[in-house]
C-alpha cells in the first residue's frame, strides 16, 4: 500500500494532469468544429458541403493513432513542427469534430422545417435563424450522441503517449516497467479512466436537464 | 377619386415544379386596408400563392411589387427588409419549441430589429395582452393548446409592426372549439383595418371580413369579386361547383 502511495500515485496524477489539459481543449474545439461544420453539411453551398464532407470522410475514416503520427511525425516535413501536447490536441480536436459534426448534421435535419420557415419570414437572415433558432434546438438533441464522443475522447486521449505526450497511460507504462508492478498500475489507471467518465457522463447529464425545454421531445 | 397606389401588386407570378406548373401567370394587387381571401379546391395553389409573396417559395417567373418597388429575389436584404413588412401565420403555427411564449415574440424584436431586450419583452407583453394571454407569457409551446399558439404566432408577427399580413389556413390545424379563438383574434385584426390577404376554408367566416375573394382553379384565377357576388350569383362552373358544395354544409 504504501509503495502505491509513494512511488505508483504521484506518477498518476502527474499523467492525469496532463491528460485533462488534453481532453479539455480537445473536448472544446471538437464541438465548436463539429457545430460548424454540421451546420454548414446542411446548409452551405454546394461547393462547401463537399469539402466539409471530405473533411467527415478523411478524420472519421483514418485511424486515430495514424493521425497522430502524421501531425507529429509527418508535418515537420512540410515545414510544421507541432509539440508532443499541441499535435494530440490537434488530432483530438479534429477527429473528435468528425464525428461531433454527423450527430450535429442530423440534429438539425430532425428539426422541423416550420422552425426555419416561421424565422425566415420574421425577417431573420439564414445565418441568424440559424444561430438563434435552429442550433439551440438542434445542440439539445445533438446532446446525446455528442455525450458519447466526450466519453470516448477520455479514453482515447491514452494515444497521446504513441506522440511522446506523457499523459496518465504514458506515466502508467513508465512505473509499471521501472516497478514490474504491471497488473496493480493499469488497473489504477483504468479505475482513474472510469473515474474520469463518471464524473463527464453525470456533469453531461446534468446539461442535459438543465437545457431540457417542457414537453419537448419529438 | 384618386385610385390608391396598392401597396402590393403580384405581377404574372408563376411557379412550376419540374414540368408541373402550379401557378400560371398569376395576377392581383392588393390596397391599404383591403382583406382578400384566396379560395378554391385544396391542391390549387394557394399557399404556394402566398410563400410567394414573401419569398419562402421562390416564384419561377413574375414580379412582386410591395409599395411601388418591385423585389429582386436574390437580394438577402430587400427580402429581409419585405418580410418584416409582410408578416406570415401559419397552419401549423410554427412557434420557436425552445422559447417561451413571451420569447417567441421577443425574439424577432431583439435580433431583427435589434432593439434592446427590455424594450422587446415591455412590447412582447403588450402584443401577447392584446391576444388575451398575457398569463401564459412563460409558457412554452407545447404548454399550449393549439388556438393559444396560433394567437401566440399573431403577436410574434403584430409584434414586428407589419404592414400587411399574409394567413395560411390559420385555423385549419384547428378543433372546432379552438377555432372561434383564433377567428376571434383574426377579425380583432380586420377592424383594426389591417390590410391581410388568407388563405382559409372558414368560408363563411372570411365572407363577413373580406372585401374581396380570389377563387383560384388550378393555378388560375377563375373568378373574383366581392364575397356575396361570389357565394351567391357564381359565374364561372367551377366556382358555382365549388360553392354549392360549401352550402352542402
Amino acid at each position: 500500500m504504501d509503495f502505491i502511495l509513494q512511488e505508483v500515485l504521484p506518477h498518476l496524477i502527474k499523467g492525469l494532469w496532463v491528460s485533462i489539459a488534453l481532453i479539455i481543449p480537445s473536448a472544446l474545439f471538437g464541438i465548436i468544429i463539429g457545430v460548424i461544420v454540421g451546420s454548414l453539411r446542411v446548409y452551405a453551398p454546394p461547393a462547401l458541403k463537399k469539402v466539409t464532407g471530405f473533411y467527415v470522410l478523411i478524420f472519421r475514416g483514418f485511424p486515430l493513432i495514424v493521425q497522430l503520427y502524421i501531425w507529429y511525425f509527418g508535418m515537420p516535413h512540410i515545414g510544421i513542427f507541432l509539440s508532443p501536447f499541441a499535435a494530440a490536441v490537434t488530432g483530438f480536436s479534429l477527429c473528435s469534430g468528425a464525428y461531433h459534426s454527423e450527430y450535429v448534421r442530423g440534429a438539425i435535419q430532425s428539426i422541423k422545417s416550420g422552425q426555419m420557415q416561421a424565422a425566415e419570414a420574421l425577417g431573420f437572415s439564414k445565418i441568424k435563424a440559424v444561430l438563434y433558432i435552429i442550433l439551440p434546438q438542434a445542440f439539445r438533441r445533438t446532446l446525446p450522441g455528442s455525450s458519447n464522443e466526450f466519453i470516448y475522447l477520455i479514453k482515447y486521449s491514452s494515444l497521446a503517449y504513441m506522440v511522446t505526450c506523457l499523459e496518465l497511460t504514458g506515466e502508467g507504462k513508465v512505473v509499471a516497467s521501472l516497478t514490474f508492478r504491471y497488473t496493480e498500475v493499469f488497473l489504477m489507471v483504468g479505475v482513474i479512466y472510469l473515474l474520469m467518465n463518471s464524473i463527464a457522463s453525470f456533469a453531461l447529464k446534468r446539461l442535459e436537464i438543465a437545457l431540457e425545454i417542457p414537453g419537448w421531445s419529438d | 377619386m384618386q385610385e390608391k397606389t396598392p401597396i402590393l401588386q403580384i405581377k404574372e407570378i408563376t411557379k412550376c415544379y419540374g414540368d408541373k406548373t402550379i401557378l400560371d401567370h398569376i395576377s392581383f394587387d392588393i390596397s391599404e386596408g383591403e382583406i382578400k381571401v384566396l379560395i378554391g379546391s385544396s391542391g390549387t395553389g394557394k399557399s404556394t400563392m402566398l410563400h410567394c409573396i414573401n419569398f419562402l417559395t421562390k416564384p419561377t417567373s413574375g414580379e412582386v411589387v410591395f409599395e411601388g418597388r418591385p423585389i429582386n429575389p436574390n437580394s438577402g436584404k430587400e427580402l429581409i427588409a419585405l418580410r418584416q413588412k409582410v408578416g406570415m401565420i401559419f397552419q401549423n403555427f410554427n412557434l420557436f419549441d425552445h422559447l417561451t411564449a413571451k420569447d417567441n415574440v421577443a425574439i424577432g424584436l431583439i435580433k431583427v430589429k435589434g432593439l434592446s431586450k427590455e424594450a422587446a419583452f415591455e412590447r412582447a407583453m403588450k402584443e401577447l395582452d392584446q391576444v388575451g394571454l398575457k398569463k401564459l407569457a412563460d409558457n412554452y409551446p407545447s404548454q399550449l393548446s393549439g388556438g393559444q399558439q396560433q394567437r401566440v404566432s399573431i403577436a410574434r408577427t403584430l409584434a414586428m409592426d407589419p404592414r400587411m399580413v399574409l394567413l395560411d389556413e390559420p385555423t385549419s390545424a384547428l378543433d372546432p372549439e379552438l377555432m372561434a379563438e383564433v377567428l376571434d383574434v383574426i377579425s380583432d385584426l380586420a377592424s383594426g383595418g389591417m390590410t391581410m390577404l388568407m388563405v382559409t376554408h372558414e368560408i363563411k367566416f372570411a365572407a363577413t371580413v373580406a372585401n374581396e375573394f380570389i377563387m383560384l382553379d388550378s393555378g388560375h384565377i377563375i373568378e373574383q369579386g366581392p364575397p356575396d357576388q361570389i357565394l351567391n350569383n357564381p359565374q364561372h362552373p367551377r366556382t358555382q361547383q365549388f360553392c354549392s358544395m360549401l352550402n352542402e354544409h
